[in-house]
């Protein structure tokens, strides 16, 4: 088993990182009634390791007898019957979904299958508290009209039904449903702290660690504890025992995306944008979501970019960003960018050294 | 009697049509300047001749005869039953209702012209002379008179064809095999250079044959003019333009000797070159001339009426009287009318009354051997029609095994519109002696009244019917000669009103007494998929336009119309080889001129051109070429809306190839790159407004749509194209967008695969994009590099353990391997031995027997029409058990889940299980998984594969698993 699931915590009592906020919700749960909870923060900082280990402490060891489900639903929308297919991870005091797996049916997602699901009121209630919990993920991803049509649902089956929502950026869920939630902001851990837990699985795996190496992983990790653990891992997959100068070995996909960039650096033309193009197909169709694309395209051109571009840059990176997610067929916007980027570099270059 | 019946209904189509025409005589309409002159002593001596003409009938016909049969046994050969007498008694019979029909002496000499006279009589003509053509004119007198049978008005078309090329000597040595119009860009048009003085010559005019007869082909960039532009000029003065250089080719059209194929072949045969100039030379040395050119021009179709016809026209009445007594050996095919076939419009009033007929139906085809292109295939037809009482009648004695033979029964032409299907499948069955009995979309031909079929079954109802099973019963009766044939037409139009059609035509096909011919436009329509199975498929090809052009020219002679081969080549390439939409055309624009020229034609169907599809390269081609700034607005939208999906998606692959011809100078390639950078916002606006479109049914902005995607892009960059990558070819690419989405629909199914079953271990909770994004190279690792550092066991041993801990199996192992390639970089699985490999495959194999339950995955399930996409998985646990549940583990493993093996294995599985997994499966809803993990220990671990083959086992699953544990009855539906 991969470290990063074998040493998750999973209790809120054994939380090493953000023990604060652990505890708090500890104390929600354990003295009052639990309001709807919406988790935002980076990727890798234990949202989610907190929601599992928040839902036993509800619920106790009911809550991980869980079973995978995969359901078409027929949705009568109107007019005409939509299929929506969806996996749903379930025990009998929860349910864990992904609506906006549906894209841009979304919607119906959660006008009908949630609101069946919040509106279904647990039939054991002795022991229990009074409430089932439904974890909808990445509702930053839902769009707007499925977050309207959420925020009926969060008050009117509140009785019965609480809402924990997760999601890496609160900038992204509306107004009104982040204020019926109990927001709960998780930090990335700092690379200490990601430091501090590299060495408390290294100590129980009984490595012998080189000085500094903690923190070389911590930096590369991006401040993700996540990816500080599986990178630490592979590293010790690679090679063992760990040297002080060890490369630390970047993720494929961002190995490529580096790549990209330093050709999109090296010239600006035609040809290059074709070269480029086929690139970035090739990182769509291994699966790379084309913002986490974008997003690190932009950080690696940054990296190598005159500070006089910047500003600029990163204006026309979220301007494409954002189109991104207005469209539909990502490669156009990203390539957009790029040529966007090699016609402002190119102008630049030649206004700098004729 | 019945056979009466039959044709009676015939004559009555021709009646009503044509008996308006018989009174009123020729419309007093005068006849236009030109072509009257010549005519007129032709009508008139014409009808006196064919006074004298009967004289000389006795001695032609002895001719005739002898041709006739010689003619004839060569079609039939390898036919010798056929019995040629076995034709008259028909023919005999057509007389009398002939007469009883219209008492007219003319028509019944006419009517009961046998095929085969004609046959023989055009041959004639052909040996005789050249001289088809006037002849046909001629005749028009006696057809005003026969008028009756609409048929009867048909000239014979080949002789008419030959005729003419004897006469014309250049042109039909043109018109012969020569593929025509090869220049003609199409799909993967590449940019040819623009022509260095782009207009800036003037075009002569010149006289309009002074090309006639000479075969051009235009090679490299002309001087000023496009290419088309040439041919066009060509074309209109009469000569001809061929794509690829032959000995028959007068002259190489270049201005650059660009050493191409062409050129090198010219020299090689020896053509002249000629420059761009040479060629206006020539066409103004003409209009010098123009006087002397002319008239041979004119004369051609003006003299040829004059000069050839008498003799022919005797002849040809010679024959006729003949007939009329009625004793010809040869069969006789009732509406065939050889005489009045050859109608002319001698007088323009006289063609007037022949308006009632469209010319599709007054030229149609008396003998197969008329029908343009598709010999073989008739041919073909001929065989299987004329074998087919000894295949299925005769050899009823065999056994019925001689039927799967490979022979059908039924036979199933395809091709077209307007390509003589059905015709040929009359023309055919005339021949051979059939009575046909046409069905088509008109009739109700459903299952619930198919009374056809069940005529052919021997069962009465209806009129048709009845004739029908009568004849079918007849048909046994070898001594009777009248043989039924059914013809199906426009199968493929059987629907909504006719249900069980096809498959009702099946039946009776198999029990069917009588020769079924099934005739469809598309063969490969889903409606017939069943019945392609039990005919003889028959796919009619295209005519070619040279083909079509003769035919053309032989019913533009018999109406008197002017027209040039050129000009019925451009008609026929237009009309795509529909020649009745080409008979029409030109039918239509009889009325209103009588010369006919090459830019009529153009300038006609260039409007309906517009209809036909654009490809959406072509409008590609268009949008992005040289002179796309040109291009109107409308034209633009027109050419981005002919397939609003596709054109965009071909945009966004190609503009990044062209070099924007609105940019001048640009070294550093700055401004295009800008451009390039609009352009790619416009076209992620395009798809913006798509999703607008799309999502939210804004269809009102799909112009706004293919203004952004498709017009600002083009206008911007529409130029020259350049190929970007070595090798690469410089045409435009197909759009990249559909595969690579398609490729990536793809692999978020694997690797949703791939999470459920990484989430079903339970050591795993995070979301696909998580497993993706962070997870995936770890797992990589962890399944390869053991492979590659360890031995062969310790490794796989390592990996499989690994395997099993995320229950990942070995497509999952793909999966990742897959999602980790990128292009450019190695191979994730570089390295490693293929013996080790082969052992990890066999070691997870081998382990697989010890885990409980194994992934459900590809098992389609009753009642869904396709594999779920999203498959669930199930969940690996090694366990330690019985060997029985192995045997059921390997059991299920072959795909082949027996569902008794695997109740039994629920007994069999000790209560000592900490987890208890059910898996169930749902019916009609997908799969689903359950996982528990069981506090109290419960009894029995169980297991239920989850793919099932059948429902009704299902339901029964479902049962036991309900019953085993209260929780499984927490199944949703």
């Amino acid at each position: 088993m991969l470290w990063v699931d074998k040493y998750r915590p999973k209790t809120l009592d054994k939380a090493l990182v953000h023990e604060d906020v652990a505890q708090n919700l500890k104390k929600l749960v354990t003295e009052q009634d639990c309001p709807h909870l919406l988790f935002y923060g980076p990727p890798g900082s234990g949202k989610k390791t907190l929601i599992m280990a928040l839902l036993r402490q509800i619920f106790g060891p009911a809550a991980d007898k869980v079973k995978v489900e995969n359901k078409a639903w027929k949705i009568d929308a109107g007019t005409r019957t939509i299929d929506v297919e969806l996996t749903t991870l379930s025990s009998t005091h929860h349910v864990e979904l992904n609506p906006s797996d549906a894209g841009f049916q979304d919607r119906y997602v959660v006008q009908e299958i949630i609101k069946e699901m919040a509106r279904n009121r647990p039939i054991d209630m002795k022991g229990r508290k009074g409430f089932k919990v439904l974890v909808l993920n990445e509702v930053d991803k839902l769009s707007k009209e499925a977050q309207h049509s959420l925020r009926r649902t969060m008050e009117k089956y509140s009785a019965s039904c609480r809402l924990i929502l997760c999601s890496n950026s609160s900038s992204k869920v509306t107004d009104a449903v982040r204020s019926r939630c109990l927001n709960v902001r998780i930090n990335a851990p700092t690379e200490e702290q990601i430091a501090k837990v590299l060495e408390f699985i290294a100590k129980k795996e009984g490595l012998q660690v080189p000085p500094g190496f903690y923190d070389r992983v911590a930096a590369k990790s991006n401040r993700s504890l996540r990816r500080a653990i599986l990178l630490f891992e592979t590293c010790r997959v690679q090679q063992y025992p760990f040297t002080n100068n060890q490369v630390i070995p970047p993720m494929d996909w961002e190995e490529y995306i580096s790549e990209i960039a330093s050709d999109i650096m090296s010239e600006q033309s035609p040809k290059r944008l074709f070269q480029v193009r086929g690139k970035l197909y090739e990182l769509l169709s291994n699966c790379i979501p084309p913002e986490i694309v974008l997003k690190r395209l932009l950080s690696d051109l940054l990296r190598k970019l005159d500070a006089e571009l910047k500003h600029e840059v990163c204006h026309w990176a979220a301007y494409y960003e954002h189109r991104m997610v207005l469209g539909q067929k990502a490669i156009f916007h990203l390539e957009a960018f790029v040529a966007k980027f090699m016609s402002i570099y190119k102008a630049f270059l030649l206004a700098t050294f004729g | 009697m019945d056979i009466r019946k039959w044709f009676m209904k015939q004559h009555d189509k021709g009646n009503g049509t044509a008996s308006k025409p018989v009174k009123p005589e020729p419309s007093p309409k005068k006849p236009s300047a030109g072509i009257l002159e010549p005519r007129k002593p032709v009508g008139q001596e014409s009808a006196g001749r064919r006074k004298t003409s009967k004289y000389f009938d006795k001695d032609l016909k002895s001719v005739k005869e002898a041709e006739e049969v010689s003619a004839k046994r060569k079609a039939q050969k390898g036919d010798e039953d056929f019995p040629y007498d076995a034709k008259s008694p028909p023919a005999k019979k057509v007389h009398k209702i002939d007469d009883y029909d219209d008492g007219d002496d003319d028509f019944v000499a006419s009517s009961s012209k046998k095929k085969l006279v004609d046959a023989t009589s055009s041959k004639k003509l052909k040996s005789g002379s050249g001289r088809g053509v006037p002849q046909k004119t001629k005749d028009i007198d006696e057809s005003d008179q026969e008028k009756d049978d609409d048929k009867d008005t048909e000239p014979p078309p080949k002789s008419g064809g030959r005729g003419r090329g004897g006469k014309s000597g250049s042109m039909a040595a043109a018109g012969g095999r020569g593929r025509g119009g090869g220049g003609r860009g199409g799909f993967l048009n590449f940019e040819r250079k623009d022509p260095p003085h782009k207009g800036e010559k003037e075009v002569p005019e010149g006289a309009p044959d002074c090309l006639a007869g000479l075969t051009f082909v235009i090679s490299g960039t002309l001087d000023s003019l496009e290419r088309e532009e040439a041919e066009d000029l060509i074309k209109r003065h009469g000569g001809r333009v061929t794509g690829s250089v032959s000995k028959k080719t007068d002259y190489l059209l270049c201005d650059e000797d660009i050493e191409g194929r062409k050129s090198a072949r010219a020299k090689e045969l020896g053509t002249p070159f000629l420059t761009e100039d040479g060629l206006f030379d020539k066409i103004r040395a003409s209009n010098i001339s123009r006087t002397t050119p002319k008239k041979p021009s004119d004369k051609v179709p003006t003299a040829v009426p004059k000069k050839g016809p008498q003799k022919v026209e005797t002849k040809r009445n010679l024959v006729l009287p003949e007939d009329q007594s009625g004793n010809s050996s040869a069969k006789s095919v009732p509406s065939k009318a050889v005489t009045s076939g050859v109608s002319t419009a001698v007088q323009r009033g006289q063609t007037t009354e022949h308006v009632s007929l469209t010319w599709t139906e007054k030229y149609r085809p008396k003998v197969p051997n008329d029908i343009i292109g598709n010999q073989s295939i008739i041919k073909q037809l001929h065989d299987w029609l004329s074998h087919w009482d000894n295949q299925f009648l005769l050899n009823k004695g065999k056994g019925k095994k001689q039927n799967d033979s490979g022979v059908k029964k039924a036979v199933l032409l395809s091709g077209t519109p307007g390509i003589g299907k059905t015709t040929s499948a009359k023309l055919v069955s005339q021949m051979l002696g059939y009575q046909t009995i046409e069905v088509n979309a008109s009739d109700n031909r459903g299952k619930a009244d198919t009374k056809i079929v069940n005529g052919i079954g021997g069962r009465t109802t209806n009129s048709v019917k009845e004739l029908v099973s009568n004849e079918s019963l007849s048909v046994g009766d070898r001594s009777k000669q009248h043989k039924t044939l059914l013809i199906m037409d426009e199968v493929d139009g059987m629907s909504a009103g006719d249900r069980g059609g096809v498959a009702d035509l099946i039946a009776s096909i198999k029990i069917s007494k009588i020769p079924i011919i099934c005739i469809c436009n598309d063969r490969y329509s889903q409606k017939l998929k069943s019945l392609v199975n039990h005919c003889l498929l028959l796919n009619f090809r295209k005519p070619t336009k040279q083909q079509m052009a003769k035919r053309l020219l032989q019913v533009a002679n018999a109406e008197g119309l002017q027209v040039n081969e050129i000009a019925l080549e451009e008609l026929a390439e237009r009309s795509n080889g529909d020649m009745r939409m080409a008979l029409n055309q030109l039918q239509y624009m009889s009325l209103s001129m009588t010369v006919i020229k090459y830019d009529d034609i153009r300038k006609r169907l260039l409007s309906s051109a517009k209809d036909e599809d654009i490809s959406p390269f072509t409008a590609v081609d268009k949008l992005f070429g040289v002179n796309g700034g040109k291009l109107r607005m409308d034209e633009r939208i027109d050419l981005s809306m002919s397939d609003p999906d596709l054109v965009p998606l071909l945009i966004q692959e190609n503009y990044v190839n062209y070099i924007p011809s609105s940019v001048g100078k640009d070294d550093s390639g700055i401004e295009r790159m800008n451009l390039i950078a609009r352009a790619a916002e416009s076209i992620a606006d395009g798809d913006i407004i798509n999703v607008q479109i799309r999502r939210f049914r804004q269809w009102q902005l799909s112009q706004s749509g293919s203004v952004s995607s498709c017009i600002i892009p083009a206008a911007l960059l529409h130029g020259r194209r350049e190929a970007l990558e070595q090798g690469e070819r410089n045409y435009n690419r197909f759009g990249g967008w559909l595969g690579k989405n398609s490729a990536r629909g793809k692999n978020l199914r694997l690797l949703e695969d791939l999470h459920v079953h990484v989430l079903a271990s339970l050591e795993f909770s995070l979301g696909r994009e998580t497993l993706r994004l962070d997870y995936l190279s770890i797992l990589l690792k962890q399944l390869t590099e053991p492979l590659r550092i360890f031995s062969k066991d310790e490794a796989v041993k390592k990996v499989v353990e690994f395997m099993d801990v995320y229950s990942i199996n070995q497509e999952d192992f793909d999966t990742i391997v897959d999602l980790s390639k990128f292009k450019g970089r190695s191979n994730p699985l570089d390295g490693i031995q293929p013996a080790v490999k082969a052992a990890l495959t066999k070691a997870y194999k081998d382990g697989s027997s010890s885990r409980i339950i194994r992934t459900a995955d590809l098992i389609p399930l009753p009642g869904m029409r396709k594999a779920p996409k999203k498959r669930i998985a199930a969940i690996l646990e090694p366990t330690s058990n019985e060997l029985a549940e192995e045997a059921g583990d390997v059991e299920s493993e072959g795909g082949e889940e027996d569902p008794s093996e695997t109740e039994d294995l629920e007994d069999t599985v000790d209560s000592a299980k900490k987890i208890q997994r059910d898996l169930v499966s749902n019916h009609a809803r997908g799969v689903q998984v359950q996982v528990e993990l069981k506090g109290s220990g419960n009894s029995g671990g169980r297991k239920t594969p989850a793919g099932r083959r059948k429902g009704g086992s299902e339901a029964a699953k479902m049962a036991k698993t309900g019953q085993g544990s209260g929780t499984a009855a927490k199944r949703k539906r």
